[in-house]
């Protein structure tokens, strides 16, 4: 599966929005996983991530399937930036 | 880009003055964001006109994903405890390459104070927000935004004064340093040149 964060939002920045776009992908998106498959999250088409948005949705969506879940390449430095300090 | 001197005859000055006197100096209408959505639309026409003038997209997307941070920053400490007027004031000179961000909430050594009781002076509150993944809201896990803002500007080239009660954190390419503040800011004040 993946996910298209674009679907979000082009500006994924506050920390409620992160937290309602991890709800809704909980109902809308990820219901639909199968219980083996992989989820492949893909950063084309945003502008601007910041780590409290991406702690929000990325950290619970690692969680909640771990080993399941990679981030594609992207060359935007907000998304690098972003995912190098939740990873701490 | 240059990095000029805030020219208090300008609005944007308002926002600084906002942030030292409070209610006194109410700055326009056009920098006050009372609630969220509000600054959310604000930072997206920030980023529409940075993108026009910057021939670097990466670099306006940092700028505002800086921006972004410190004022919500501003609303996740604050809702409900706002010592004045609630929300932030926002305000840019593309010219002058200069964003000032402001509120009259609590300040970061209230914030800090209430998960480590010990903190005692601005400059150590400050010290912890811009260094520690510490959060303020605890048991919330929160606390990497401002480290995230020094980590941006320190490699980017910006340079960034934020003020909290009488302290000031100061951020360059070459520098990040904790000092006493020639201003007195009962919340928090971002003055960013880039």
């Amino acid at each position: 599966m993946k996910i298209e964060l674009k679907k979000f939002g082009q500006l994924l920045i506050s920390r409620p929005d992160g937290k309602e776009a991890w709800l809704a992908a909980k109902a809308y998106t990820l219901s639909d996983l199968d219980d083996s498959e992989k989820i492949e999250v893909d950063f084309n088409g945003v502008l601007v991530l910041t780590p409290s948005w991406a702690d929000e949705f990325l950290t619970p969506l690692l969680g909640t399937y771990p080993q399941r879940v990679s981030f594609l390449p992207s060359t935007n430095q907000t998304v690098n930036s972003s995912l190098e300090i939740i990873s701490k | 880009m240059p990095k000029q001197q805030i020219n208090k005859k300008n609005n944007i000055g308002d926002i600084e003055q906002w942030a030292i006197d409070g209610d006194k100096k109410y700055p326009k209408d056009k920098y006050y964001c009372p609630t969220r959505d509000i600054f959310q639309a604000r930072l997206t026409g920030f980023l529409e006109g940075l993108r026009k003038k910057l021939t670097d997209d990466n670099r306006a997307f940092l700028l505002t994903a800086i921006v972004g941070e410190i004022g919500n920053n501003s609303f996740d400490h604050n809702l409900g405890k706002w010592l004045g007027a609630p929300g932030v004031c926002f305000g840019w000179e593309s010219n002058n390459c200069l964003i000032i961000l402001a509120d009259r909430g609590q300040g970061v050594l209230t914030t800090i104070k209430k998960v480590r009781p010990k903190t005692n002076t601005n400059q150590e509150a400050l010290r912890t927000a811009f260094t520690k993944v510490l959060s303020g809201r605890f048991p919330e896990r929160r606390g990497n935004g401002l480290k995230f803002v020094r980590q941006v500007a320190q490699t980017n080239n910006i340079e960034i004064s934020f003020y909290s009660g009488n302290a000031l954190c100061f951020i360059n390419n070459n520098e990040f340093t904790i000092k006493p503040a020639a201003k007195d800011v009962p919340g928090t004040l971002a003055i960013i040149k880039f």
